[in-house]
């Protein structure tokens, strides 16, 4: 049985939902136009991924096993829309910036796939590290791809002009293309990085 | 927007195709285009089930929630009525088409975590389209969805012949050509001046 | 049958408590949202018409139009939320404010991407009150006419000139009855002559000689302008071509190169007027 220590290391680094488990791609390719952006993205779906985790674990073994996907649905479902609706409330500005993607929360395979697969099978404690874990590793992931296309298509870091005019930014990481081939560079990278630390 | 169909159609496929473009569906565009087949089959599903799915919601967005003032309930009634769609066309399916159900069987499930599908369901709603041009929309974009998909499928099966470094292999030398794919696809944007 | 009873009573509970959780949520969130959006709107607006009660929204070639009315009912007068064709990359989006005498009362700039100490005179509330508010239907609405001229931001000065000038016609055509200007000639009555006129073309004058004999319209030269040549090419000879074969003004601009081809209409309109 693992430690609690590594429950919550192995989100962040060796099972990585992005850059291991290639999950949830479609919002880490189109939010990650700005830092902040990437975060905010991080945090809201690692809120939800946090929720489910406890409520699944919770409910665990009252749950028929037959219904237990439409009933995780419903759980998700549900902490997505509240936190659609509580970022509408008081956060308009990152709403209205991660758009569409705040309900496509709930098919975020990362969080379905955590539900099944871990905290359906696991007590309380372990569920909310591993939602933790798994949480910080996408948010990671996100604000680190969030600030390669910042700086490359706008030349600012969380709003912040870092190269002013010495370097003219590149728009297209700004668009569609520049996420892809950033986050292709980006995955080459890590994959490169794991080989040498031993985690292939 | 007052758009003719016409214009719906050219910017659902190509101007503002929903994978290249709008990043809805990305994962199966990587998971399941290591084949043509393959991906063919998982385009077919998707104008299947991206179309129905799309009519459904539509009417009950609405017709049950908007008049009863229940809109934030759009997540999860959206949610679940795709799920259940997909497991009723399963069950269809393998009732009344066996070799069809062989075919897009695998697919099918996978179909609801598809971003795309409750993805187009809430633009089309977003967009206040009445139910000829959500029609129109979501067979478009699944069209749009499939030729994304084939094309990738193309690349990459010439791809495995290729001597790629290990390190990009996988999941990386697709994003790239995505990329490229997605650069080529913004040429179409100028063609129509919203 | 237990089994499917347990299944069901277990869903529709989960059902239940999230729904309710959700509509306490929404209870909450929501009064928040609309008072927000009501504001954010308000700014758009009533900036225009404090004394606006009833609004109704009409979409016009993909723009949106605010029809306003006080609480008795009368026209206050249209807040148009459109977009102008500047020098940056993409469109200036303001909002214009017209009463129902069709004067404009207020002008408001949403977002643009004009040159940062050039362009940006479009956000200035001096030059704003100066050289738009107060300008109406009836008023040319044209650089170097009513407008001052700005070196050195022709193209946006232009642009934002010309985007008004439509606004104040749509609004004046389609909400206060008013009859927009068309270029007509009865060229037949025009005497034989050598008549030279100017026009607004893209992005600068266009000025042009039209000979006439025998009730016809039978050359057109170009005198002067100084529109980009390329797409002045694409506009030059086909227009002309137009207006000699129709031997009128009603004619269709050449698509690509509209700026340039509505200058040479205009023009020829002024020089036979």
């Amino acid at each position: 049985m693992a430690t609690m220590a590594q429950e919550f290391s192995k989100g962040i680094l060796k099972e990585n939902p992005v850059f291991r488990l290639l999950l949830g791609m479609c919002p880490v390719l189109a939010v990650t136009i700005t830092a902040i952006n990437g975060f905010g993205m991080g945090i809201a779906a690692t809120f939800v991924l946090l929720c489910s985790n406890i409520v699944v674990s919770l409910i665990r073994n009252v749950v028929p096993a037959r219904v237990r996907i439409p009933a995780y649905i419903l759980v998700i479902a549900t902490f997505v829309t509240v936190t659609d609706l509580v970022l509408n409330a008081f956060l308009p500005a990152l709403h209205a910036a991660l758009g569409i993607f705040i309900p496509l929360i709930v098919v975020n395979c990362m969080i379905m796939g955590r539900a099944e697969g871990f905290a359906r099978k696991n007590p309380l404690g372990r569920s909310i590290i591993d939602a933790l874990g798994m949480g910080i590793g996408f948010t990671l992931a996100l604000t680190i791809l969030g600030i390669v296309r910042e700086v490359l298509g706008a030349g600012t870091i969380f709003g912040l002009d870092i190269t002013g005019t010495a370097f003219e930014p590149m728009a297209v990481f700004a668009s569609p293309p520049g996420a892809f081939i950033a986050l292709g560079v980006l995955l080459l990278i890590f994959n490169v990085l794991y080989k040498k630390m031993g985690l292939e | 927007m007052d758009l003719n169909l016409g214009a719906i159609i050219f910017v659902a496929i190509l101007a503002n195709n929903i994978v290249l473009n709008q990043f809805l569906g990305v994962c199966p565009y990587l998971g399941v285009t290591k084949r043509i087949e393959t991906s063919l089959g998982m385009g077919m599903a998707v104008i299947f089930v991206m179309t129905i799915a799309a009519v459904v919601t539509w009417f009950i967005f609405k017709f049950i929630l908007v008049p009863l003032d229940l809109g934030y309930l759009r997540t999860i009634a959206f949610i679940l009525v795709i799920s259940s769609l997909v497991q009723l066309v399963e069950i269809f399916l393998k009732k009344t088409n066996p070799t069809l159900f062989r075919a897009l069987g695998i697919y099918l499930p996978l179909i609801t975590t598809n971003c795309a599908i409750l993805g187009v369901a809430i633009l089309n709603v977003q967009m206040d389209h009445n139910i000829i041009q959500t029609i129109v929309y979501a067979i478009a974009a699944a069209i749009g969805f499939t030729i994304a998909l084939v094309i990738m499928a193309g690349i990459r099966e010439r791809l495995e012949l290729a001597n790629i470094s290990s390190f990009l292999q996988g999941a990386a030398v697709t994003l790239v050509t995505a990329g490229i794919m997605s650069l080529s696809f913004m040429g179409f944007a100028g063609i129509m001046s919203l | 049958m237990r089994d499917s009873v347990r299944m069901a009573v277990t869903l529709l509970l989960i059902g239940g408590i999230c729904g309710g959780f959700l509509a306490a949520v929404n209870s909450w969130t929501a009064p928040i949202i609309a008072a927000r959006e009501l504001a954010e709107f308000q700014e758009t607006v009533g900036a225009f018409f404090p004394e606006v009660e009833d609004i109704e929204e009409e979409e016009i070639d993909g723009e949106e139009y605010f029809i306003c009315y006080d609480d008795a009912g009368n026209l206050l007068g249209v807040v148009g939320s459109v977009r102008a064709s500047g020098y940056g990359d993409d469109p200036i989006r303001y909002n214009l404010g017209v009463d129902a005498d069709g004067t404009i009362v207020g002008i408001r700039v949403i977002s643009h991407t004009e040159t940062p100490g050039i362009g940006t005179f479009i956000e200035d509330e001096s030059w704003q009150e100066d050289q738009i508010v107060g300008l109406s239907f009836d008023d040319p609405i044209a650089v170097e006419q009513d407008v001052d001229a700005r070196s050195g931001a022709t193209v946006t000065l232009r642009g934002i000139t010309g985007s008004i000038r439509r606004v104040v016609d749509t609004i004046g055509d389609n909400f206060l009855g008013f009859e927009v200007e068309t270029m007509e000639i009865d060229v037949a009555a025009v005497d034989d002559g050598t008549y030279t006129g100017t026009g607004t073309g893209f992005k600068s004058e266009v000025t042009v000689e039209v000979t006439v004999s025998g009730g016809e319209i039978t050359e057109i030269v170009i005198l002067d302008h100084d529109d980009t040549q390329a797409y002045w090419d694409q506009a030059e000879d086909e227009t002309i071509a137009r207006i000699l074969d129709a031997q009128s003004l009603e004619v269709d601009a050449v698509s690509g190169a509209t700026g340039s081809s509505i200058g040479i209409i205009e023009a020829v309109f002024d020089a036979l007027n």
